[in-house]
């Protein structure tokens, strides 16, 4: 099988490609063919020169996460849930493109983080929800912040307006936890999401939890009305 | 507010529900916290545990108690924790579910609004509450948002991208902790009133577990080498239903058996049903040493059947559901599920205090690293109960200190009231160490420094299985004093994290002190069981501690009780 991968030396700035051979059972998941491929003896690429060992991001293996992100045949995906047998005969790997990259497939996701915290995001005063809202709310809180949904999205740029789909629906657990009506939250949603969102939903197709964002959105724009 | 004088300052190592309980706590009490991980908390072990959080709450009317909850803790530890401790941690879990509600954490709910409770293993009534099968997901979203709102005021401060690597200790305190930037690629002294470690079990000594590659037991193999105690490093939990796949060890929660799950194995073209042959009706809920072991004696291929639940699969475990089909390809609705056990938790790690002080002044150890409440087994649902109660209690035991500790106990001379310099204070300290870890950038050499924690993780397995005997031990102990002989000799393939390089020496250590703790337990308790001393001796009722002194193991019982109060 053919593996292009996308890399990036810790030390220098541009990105280049490389190219290895590599055969191993089908069942394999990207991250296990990762972990395989750093520890044999060398790492040779397919030219036959030695090269640094590949540096990727995992924790859990399980899709708990989200270390694992990355751009897998050009869909975003979680390396530790695609399996090499969905992959074809060659394999290219590519760090997540709206974040800045630290080496290889390793990218720095915190913006994520400061965005939620330059919008308060947390609940002021908390009150019980609605009966409804529990399974809505169970699923959204499953986030993993892993950043597909922002790779997949065409409006988000790299956070410096809008925060995406899963600010979205940190908006939405937010607002409906909330003893005080919290006009914040909503205000917050209306500039950094409601605003910027073209609606081609491709964040809720890569979404390795099936949030449906969708749904918090409805919530949200019917809680502004 | 970010960080004024007079105020204390606490830095936390680890980002998962111990460490940001530590840290929220800490803020409560007007502290500055830091905290500080190599990831951002969504990516740390905790959000893996599945099944839930034990608390005497009796939603389920069965007359449940915090003397029921107590007494089934003790007992499921083999009546090696002790009681004063596991009294502190039942009494306050109530109140620990109502605060983490308050927090917005979602709770599977009964009809009448009530928080649901399930069954789990050792447990006297059903007493886990839960949320779906990612309890502990569904609490670090909730203490992530709490947390921000101390960020917000600046009372938290996160730094990721930074790993541990020592402690700043002289004279039996500690002053801060030396961490490895990731950015700048420089190890950089961190000062503070104290210091809490929150970095989770030792995965890494047994290679592929069901736990984050993440929790490498690295911070307590160096402080241990620094002077901390440790205790109980034998006690090691095996989950009795694991899935093995290409990566690693999957967990199949002990929700699947607390639902109604039932283990077998195949004889003669029938199901023997062993563990309910065994010990009843409840035999597939028994302590998980027991079911471990119990498998492991029947010396085949054991399978666990979901499919009698039919609806509940869908509607109590989903995610059991998901886990096997996406990574086994089995439908748990149709067929059995082939398990084994596997290392899932460690009861053993730093011994601390009622406070989870260590035995260095200003050093304190919260949720899996640190050893208080398990005793030799730890019952399902009480681990993410003690991470949160033991990040809550290190922080009230650190705010009770008097502010003066830090420089009365330094010995140095202040200036009225100001804090000492510290930065002369360990100079020569750094120093020595940053020269040692650009060191470790001199090489050429291609050697992965994984193949040596492999190697240690290989030896482990075979001679710290579920069933233990002296000449393995020892065979063990030989294979692990090589490869630390190894470890200081070789030069690593530099591509790699430099953390990984600097941190295999104090991982093999670890390793070893666990093999040596398990030597000297000569008597089959709880998780350790020897096949050369099968029985459990009353004489050696009491911890086992462990401490380091330049290459010397020192092993005691702790018959004191030096770390129950």
């Amino acid at each position: 099988m053919k593996l292009r991968i996308l890399r990036k030396l810790p030390t220098e700035e541009g990105q280049f490609w490389e190219e290895f051979e590599y055969s191993g059972p089908a069942d394999y998941s990207v991250a296990a063919m990762l972990e395989d491929l750093n520890y044999r003896d060398d790492i040779i690429n397919s030219k036959g020169e030695h090269v640094p060992r590949i540096s990727w991001a995992c924790s859990c293996l399980q899709s708990k996460c989200g270390a694992c992100a990355m751009v897998i045949n050009g869909t975003p995906a979680l390396a530790c849930e695609t399996f090499l047998r969905d992959l074809g005969s060659s394999v290219t790997l590519q760090p997540l493109s709206k974040f800045p990259v630290i080496s290889d497939l390793v990218v720095d996701r915190s913006g994520i983080q400061e965005n939620l915290l330059n919008t308060s995001s947390f609940i002021k005063e908390y009150k019980e929800s609605p009966q409804g809202e529990h399974g809505h709310q169970y699923t959204a809180a499953k986030c993993l912040k892993c950043g597909l949904c922002l790779e997949v999205c065409p409006n988000y740029k790299g956070g410096e307006h809008f925060y995406g789909a899963l600010f979205a629906n940190d908006c939405y657990l937010i607002a409906t936890r909330s003893g005080v009506f919290d006009d914040s939250i909503s205000e917050e949603y209306k500039k950094h999401f409601g605003s910027g969102c073209s609606k081609s939903f491709s964040c809720m197709d890569v979404c390795p939890m099936n949030i449906p964002t969708l749904s918090s959105m409805a919530k949200m724009n019917r809680r502004r009305s | 507010m970010s960080e004024v004088k007079g105020m204390k300052k606490i830095l936390i190592i680890g980002s998962g529900i111990s460490g940001m309980t530590a840290a929220i706590s800490c803020a409560q009490k007007g502290m500055h916290a830091i905290m500080v991980s190599p990831f951002m908390s969504e990516r740390a072990q905790s959000v893996m545990a599945e099944g839930g959080i034990n608390a005497a709450l009796d939603n389920m009317g069965e007359g449940d108690s915090v003397e029921k909850h107590i007494e089934d803790t003790l007992k499921g530890g083999n009546m090696l924790a002790g009681e004063l401790a596991v009294r502190d941690l039942c009494e306050k879990a109530p109140e620990i579910i109502r605060w983490l509600e308050n927090l917005g954490t979602v709770f599977s709910l009964k009809a009448d609004g009530r928080i649901d409770q399930r069954a789990f293993g050792g447990q006297s009534c059903r007493r886990t509450c839960y949320c779906g099968a990612s309890t502990g997901k569904q609490i670090v979203t909730a203490l992530i948002m709490e947390a921000r709102r101390y960020e917000a005021m600046g009372l938290i401060e996160r730094r990721i991208w930074n790993d541990f690597h020592s402690g700043l200790i002289r004279d039996g305190r500690c002053y801060g902790a030396l961490i490895y930037n990731e950015a700048s690629g420089q190890l950089e002294p961190v000062y503070a009133d104290a210091v809490i470690m929150a970095t989770g079990g030792q995965n890494a000594l047994f290679g592929k577990t069901t736990g984050s590659t993440q929790c490498d037991g690295y911070a307590a193999g160096r402080l241990f080498m620094q002077g901390a105690m440790l205790k109980n490093l034998e006690f090691i939990q095996y989950h009795p239903t694991t899935l093995e796949t290409g990566q690693k060890k999957m967990l199949v929660s002990e929700a699947a058996r607390g639902e109604g799950g039932r283990l077998y194995y195949e004889e003669d073209g029938r199901r023997v049903y062993f563990m309910e042959d065994m010990y009843g009706e409840k035999g597939n809920l028994m302590p998980r040493d027991v079911v471990s072991r119990c498998m492991y004696d029947t010396k085949r291929q054991v399978y666990l059947d979901m499919t009698m639940l039919g609806e509940k699969i869908d509607s109590k475990i989903p995610e059991i559901r998901d886990v096997c089909l996406k990574y086994g390809g089995i439908d748990i609705h149709k067929e059995s599920v082939p398990v084994s056990p596997s290392v899932h938790f460690f009861m053993g790690g730093f011994a601390v205090d009622a406070g989870h002080m260590t035995n260095i002044e200003g050093l304190y150890a919260v949720g899996e690293c640190a050893s208080r409440y398990h005793g030799a087994n730890r019952l399902g649902g009480n681990s993410l109960l003690a991470a949160v109660y033991s990040g809550m209690t290190a922080a009230e035991a650190i705010y009770a200190k008097s502010d003066s500790a830090v420089s009365e106990s330094s010995g140095i001379e202040t200036a009225s009231g100001e804090k000492p310099d510290f930065s002369e204070y360990f100079k020569e300290y750094i120093e020595e160490e940053r020269g040692k870890f650009f060191g470790l950038f001199g090489s050429e050499s291609k050697f992965p420094v994984m193949y040596l924690r492999d190697m240690a993780a290989e030896t482990m397995n075979r001679d710290l299985g579920i069933v233990r005997d002296e000449e393995q031990l020892q065979n063990g102990i030989a294979d692990l004093d090589y490869y630390i002989d190894l470890a200081e000799h070789i030069r690593y393939d530099r591509s790699v994290l430099p953390y990984f390089n600097y941190s295999v020496g104090a991982i093999l250590v670890l390793a070893k002190a666990t093999l040596i703790c398990a030597r000297e337990r000569r008597e089959s308790r709880g998780a350790h069981y020897r096949s050369d001393y099968p029985e459990t001796s009353e004489d050696m009722r009491a911890a086992t501690l462990i401490s380091y002194d330049d290459g010397e193991f020192n092993v005691s019982l702790d018959r004191e009780g030096r770390f129950e109060r």
